[in-house]
Parts: C-alpha cells; sequence; structure tokens
C-alpha cells in the first residue's frame, strides 16, 4: 500500500519535476555556457579567458549605473513597501472593520493590473502635461518633469512599485495574521501593552517567517525588475533610472546582439539574488 | 471487479497529471512563417497602418493586376518587436519562421546584415535594378557590393512651420528657407518672444535633431573604418552647442515620451518641427490647422565647411529573407517598388511615402499643390532636398553611438561639462565594441 501511494505520488511529481529539469534547469546550464562566449549574432566562440564577460562587466560604466539604480530601488522600495504591508494588513485584521472584503479587494486590486498598462498609466499621470502638474498647479506649484530627471524619474518609479506590489504582499501578511494567536494579543492588552507595543513586541515577532518570505520574493522581484523601467522611463535620462534586467535587454536585443554578455548580466543577478537571499535567512530565520 | 476497478483508479491517477501538463502545452503552431513558395503568398513584417502597411496593400493590388492569385499577408509588427523577433529567431537559427519580406530601418541594416548574414537573401542579381535608387540610400543595404534590400522611403528631413505662427511674429516662411542655425535661433526666439509658441520640439534622450545636423554636414559617429569618433568631433560638439542652446532658450521644448512629441504640434502648444518627411502623415492629423502649414529646408551648421541645408531621419527598406519565395518576392518587389509609378502615384499624397526610385519622381503626381500646406506642391520640392541630402555614415555600431550620444547630451544640458561628457560617451561605445 505504502508502496502504491508513493508511485502514485511520484507520478503526480514526475510530470512537473521533468518539465522544470526541461524547461528551467536545462536552460540555465545553457545560459551559463552561453556567457563563457563571445562574439555578435550568431558567431560565436568560447572566450578567451573562459571568464572574459565576466571581467568585463568590472569596467562597464553602464553595468555600474544599472547596478546602483537596482539598489536604491532595492534600498527604498522594499522596507517601506513591507512595512506598510504590515500596517494595512495588521488594520485590515480588525475584526471590527466594516467593509473588509471592499477594503481588502481595493488594496489588493493593483497587484491585479499588468505590469505594462499601469507603467503606461503612470507615465501618463506624470508626463510634463500630465495629470500630477496639472495637480499640483492648483497649489500653484511650478511643473515638474518627473520623467525627464534622474532623481524624480527613480521617485516615480518607486511609487509604481509601492502601488502594485504593496497590495500584494499584503495578502500574506493577511494569511500570516490568521496563525496568529488572538489570546497572545489579548494577553498583552491585559498586560497594559498599548496598540503600538502589542503590534510591535507580540504580532511582528510572529510574522517573522511571512516577512522573511515577503523580503526575499520582492528581493528577487526588484533585482529583475524590467517593465517599469522599460515602460516608464525607458530607462531615461541618460541610463539613470535604467535596472539591471532592462540594460541586459539592451545589451541582447536593442544593439550589436551580445548574447554571451547578456547571460553573464543575467548570472550576476543569479548570483546577486541567492546571496541576498542567503543573507535575509542568516538573519531573518531562527528556526534552528 | 474489485481489483480492476483499482487498476484503474491508480491508471487514471498516473495519466491524469500528464494530461494535465501536456493540454497545457498545446498551442496553435500558426504558421507564422514564409514559405518555399507554389502557393503565390507571401508574407510580410512591417508596422505602420497609415504608411508602409497602406503602401504594402497598394503594392498587392498593383501585382495582382497581373497576377490575379496573389496575395499578401501582412503581419503588424511594430519596429522594436520586428528588431526582437528578428534578433531571436537569427540567434535561434529558426530562419523558418521569418516572413518571406520584412520591412527594415535604414540605420539598422548594417548591423542585422553583418550579424546575421544567413537570415537574409543577396537579391543583387534578381532582375531589380538598383541604379535607378539614389546611391547614398542603397549605401544602408549594400554589403561588399552586394544588395539586401529594396530601399523604401526617404527619410528626407523637412522643417515644416505653421505660416499663422510665422505670420503673428512677422516672418514668411522665406525667413526660414536656406538659413543657419544662428539665425534660426534669433528668429525663434522672436516669434517665441511675440507669439508665446516654441517652433521646435522633441523627445528629451533621443538624438534624432542632432544626428540630423551631423548628417547634414556629412558627418557622422564614426570614421571610414567604422571606429567611432566621438570625443574631439568638431561638427558633434557644434551641433551639440547649437541644440543645447535651443533647448536653454526655450524654442525647443524637450518632451518624454512619443505621444507627447506628437500632440506638442498636433495640439498646436509648438509651432514648428523639423524631422524625416514621414512626419506629415502626423501633422495632416490636425484638421484644425489646415492650410496654415508650409515646408521648407534645414538650418545649417555655422562655420562648419562641407554644411547644408539637407539632411535625413529615418527611411527603410525591403528585405527579402532567407526564409522566402526568392523569385515571387523579388519579381513582386521588382514590379512594385522598384518598378511602378502607378504605384507610387498612389501612395505618396495619401501617406507621404516619399519614392526613392529615381523614375517615380517624374510623375506629375509631386507636382500636385496640397491643400493642408496651403498649396504649396512640398513632395516636388522633398524630392529636389532628397537629391541634395549627403551620405550617412551609419556603421554597425549606430545604435550604440547614438545611445552613448543621447546621455551624453543629456548630461550636458544638465551642466555637464561637453568635451569630458563626449569623452565619456567615446569610452562606452569603444566599450560596447570590445
Amino acid at each position: 500500500m505504502d508502496r502504491r501511494l508513493n508511485l502514485t505520488g511520484w507520478a503526480f511529481l514526475a510530470p512537473a519535476a521533468v518539465l522544470i529539469v526541461l524547461v528551467n534547469f536545462v536552460p540555465m546550464i545553457q545560459a551559463f555556457i552561453l556567457s563563457l562566449q563571445s562574439g555578435r549574432g550568431t558567431n560565436l566562440n568560447f572566450a578567451d579567458p573562459l571568464w572574459y564577460n565576466y571581467q568585463r562587466l568590472f569596467g562597464d560604466e553602464i553595468f555600474k549605473q544599472t547596478l546602483v539604480n537596482t539598489f536604491i530601488y532595492l534600498i527604498i522600495q522594499v522596507p517601506i513597501m513591507l512595512i506598510l504591508a504590515m500596517i494595512l494588513a495588521n488594520l485590515l485584521n480588525n475584526p471590527n472593520l466594516k467593509a473588509k472584503a471592499f477594503w481588502r479587494t481595493a488594496i489588493f486590486l493593483p497587484a491585479a493590473v499588468s505590469l505594462v498598462s499601469y507603467s503606461l498609466v503612470f507615465r501618463t499621470i506624470f508626463a510634463t502635461d500630465g495629470f500630477m502638474n496639472d495637480f499640483l498647479a492648483l497649489f500653484s506649484v511650478p511643473p515638474v518633469n518627473w520623467l525627464g530627471e534622474p532623481e524624480t524619474a527613480r521617485f516615480v518609479l518607486i511609487l509604481g512599485l509601492l502601488w502594485r506590489w504593496t497590495g500584494y504582499n499584503m495578502i500574506f501578511f493577511l494569511a500570516g495574521l490568521q496563525n496568529v494567536d488572538r489570546s497572545t494579543l489579548e494577553a498583552a492588552r491585559i498586560d497594559g501593552a498599548n496598540a503600538f507595543q502589542t503590534f510591535w513586541r507580540v504580532t511582528v515577532p510572529q510574522l517573522k517567517p511571512i516577512i522573511l518570505l515577503t523580503a526575499i520574493l520582492s528581493t528577487n522581484g526588484t533585482l529583475q525588475l524590467f517593465d517599469e523601467s522599460w515602460n516608464l522611463t525607458k530607462g531615461g535620462p541618460a541610463y539613470a533610472s535604467m535596472s539591471m534586467s532592462h540594460y541586459l535587454y539592451e545589451v541582447s536585443f536593442q544593439r550589436n546582439p551580445n548574447f554571451g554578455y547578456g547571460a553573464a548580466l543575467s548570472y550576476v543577478i543569479l548570483i546577486l539574488v541567492a546571496i541576498l537571499a542567503f543573507i535575509q535567512l542568516r538573519v531573518g530565520d531562527k528556526r534552528d | 471487479m474489485k481489483r480492476t476497478t483499482k487498476i484503474a483508479v491508480s491508471a487514471i491517477a498516473m495519466a491524469m497529471p500528464v494530461a494535465l501538463v501536456l493540454s497545457g502545452c498545446s498551442s496553435d503552431g500558426g504558421d507564422n512563417g514564409g514559405g518555399a513558395g507554389g502557393d503565390n503568398t507571401l508574407t510580410v513584417w512591417t508596422w505602420d497602418p497609415a504608411f508602409n502597411i497602406y503602401a504594402m496593400q497598394e503594392a498587392e493590388k498593383v501585382y495582382q493586376k497581373d497576377n490575379p492569385d496573389f496575395t499578401l499577408e501582412i503581419v503588424e509588427t511594430p519596429w522594436d518587436d520586428l528588431q526582437t523577433k528578428l534578433t531571436t529567431l537569427a540567434q535561434s537559427q529558426e530562419l523558418d519562421e521569418l516572413p518571406d519580406i520584412l520591412l527594415m530601418q535604414n540605420n539598422a541594416f548594417q548591423k542585422n546584415l553583418i550579424n546575421y548574414p544567413d537570415a537574409f537573401t543577396d537579391i543583387t542579381d534578381s532582375g531589380i535594378d538598383f541604379s535607378q535608387f539614389p546611391q547614398a540610400v542603397t549605401d544602408y543595404s549594400t554589403l561588399d557590393g552586394s544588395h539586401y534590400g529594396v530601399p523604401f522611403d526617404a527619410g528626407t528631413a523637412i522643417g515644416a512651420y505653421r505660416t499663422d505662427v510665422l505670420a503673428e511674429a512677422g516672418y514668411t516662411i522665406d525667413d526660414f528657407t536656406d538659413i543657419t542655425w544662428s539665425e534660426f535661433q534669433t528668429k525663434a526666439e522672436d516669434v517665441l518672444a511675440k507669439t508665446g509658441k516654441p517652433l521646435l520640439s522633441g523627445q528629451a534622450g533621443s538624438s534624432d535633431m542632432i544626428m540630423m545636423m551631423l548628417q547634414s554636414a556629412g558627418a557622422s559617429l564614426f570614421d571610414a573604418e567604422g571606429n567611432p569618433t566621438i570625443a574631439d568631433n568638431s561638427v558633434l560638439e557644434k551641433a551639440i552647442e547649437v541644440y543645447t542652446k535651443l533647448v536653454k532658450s526655450g524654442v525647443f521644448v524637450e518632451v518624454n515620451s512619443w505621444d507627447e512629441y506628437i500632440s506638442t504640434f498636433v495640439n498646436g502648444s509648438v509651432g514648428g518641427l523639423i524631422n524625416g518627411v514621414w512626419i506629415v502623415g502626423s501633422i495632416q492629423t490636425a484638421d484644425d490647422q489646415a492650410g496654415n502649414w508650409a515646408v521648407t529646408n534645414l538650418p545649417k551648421l555655422d562655420g562648419v565647411s562641407g554644411a547644408t541645408n539637407y539632411s535625413a531621419n529615418g527611411g527603410s527598406s525591403w528585405v527579402v529573407t532567407s526564409n522566402a519565395d526568392v523569385d515571387l518576392a523579388t519579381d513582386f518587389l521588382a514590379k512594385t517598388f522598384a518598378g511602378s509609378t502607378e504605384l507610387y502615384d498612389t501612395i505618396l499624397p495619401k501617406a507621404g511615402a516619399v519614392a526613392n526610385w529615381i523614375p517615380a519622381g517624374d510623375s506629375d503626381v509631386y507636382g500636385q499643390a496640397l491643400d493642408f500646406f496651403g498649396g504649396q506642391a512640398i513632395f516636388a520640392d522633398v524630392v529636389a532636398f532628397g537629391a541634395e541630402v549627403p551620405s550617412n555614415n551609419t556603421g554597425v555600431y549606430y545604435y550604440e553611438g547614438r545611445d552613448a550620444v543621447s546621455a551624453a547630451i543629456t548630461k550636458i544640458i544638465g551642466g555637464a561639462d561637453l568635451k569630458s561628457s563626449l569623452e565619456e560617451a567615446q569610452a562606452t561605445v569603444e566599450f560596447a565594441m570590445g
């Protein structure tokens, strides 16, 4: 019986496993081999030395700029988003809240919007003659060239990311909050803790696994940021808002196709994600 | 009985996941590609319904007169997507997914031809007479003396201005004809002061204007060997100087996207433009401005040897891919875009497709007065401009060069030093080529 159950289990696992190997792991290995090759178009040869493309990255000013940009997004956007998501989840978890379903839907809805379309909407809102400048004009604020200046372009991009992803992360926290025992909150209240103390000292520690999960997911997502950079700002002005993945795309498709170098870039992103996830696991996961 | 049920259940259990997965995989393997032929159909990738798609449809009608069974399957593919698809297919060697014919930006021609020679067909001896096109145009699509493209539209640059705006400031179109950029600067500032309207606009971070200025003086970002000449390029420095002054004085408005650019003149917030002649299609969408536009040549750079009032921006050519029904495709192109005055007579007034095919220039249609342009026969003028355009050295790394210069301009307008920004741009391009 056990054996048959096992076989059934494997039967269910096998197709997914085979597909993951075929469409994920095999291309990953191929990409790694590609990253050791140099040349344009189909005229690819193994580089000499083999790690030439990786070595090349250190001299690439645009790559450094996109790396800085991506980390600016990561450092500013991810903490703000996770704290906001946590606070919102906590508010929505209040049993006395009215129209709870409405609020949940409203806050989650942006996550259902396609990345391209919301980017285009943000671009329209923040155009020089767009809604935001019209709105500011009501308060006699001179028009701002939002997408034309490095700082404001990054600001708009971060704002877009916050709008799009906060609700998505909130759902994780809401789910996590269902596992927080009400009696611990009551106990805290009886001990005389105020709302903030209860949240910070009782709720947050119990949400730790969820915080870890969302932090890793968001870090991963931000390092692979592409759509917003491409659709909102085209990476401009002068590469000031371009993400690493956007640069990877440029190197492979917009310019003289250099797929070897593009593959090397993608491996750098992979390594960065792995390192950051490892650090987060070390810092955050105290289960053992 | 019981036993069989069990086996059946476990069989279903085993098969279900596989079936689920497989159903997810099935998709229509849609026949996008061209083909070995015989079916009298050609697949074409091209991007603008009001312009090159329209021209292709008209070409289909022309060719159908002698070949009633002939059909075209036109797939609307924006240029960015077309480039991505071409790169993907050529890189993965899935060349049989390519269409028979595709339209290629002239500026990207050398890059694609050199990187993916096996995606193109050499059509030098196909019966198309390439001597009937200006050499400056066929140069884009020629490699080592072999022809790979049939030129479609000329990107001849025009200066188009609102005559009512000029008149309000006391000028006529003649005041903006055969002038230099410093004269333009003075007059445009005057127009701005008197009417509140800037005369030019463009996308921030795009170097189209600079590239037009460069070409107007026969200069480029690369030398004949293809090495970048961005640093210490006196013509480029002059062009950036002119551009910076235009922007800082407010006579050139920078916007952030193409739609915003179009709306600057369609909404009438800007009183003119300088761009490739294909832009007239967009100008003419502003019905309320009919009769108030006039077309002339460009200002030329002061104190630059070889400077002219003529340039180009854009322009594209038809490519016969390696997956094509070559005989049909070349015969089609030879009898339409490289051999039909009738075709050009139709597409010119409707779509503003100014021919590169020299015999088409003799047609009466070019001399027709256009009401939208106050009765001016703009296309006759544009053809005359076209003959004066200096040839353009794009090279393989044209896009890298242009991007680097765009970034440099953004920095220079932001206050960075001109020389050092251009040296940086030079280094960027040299790096990309390394």
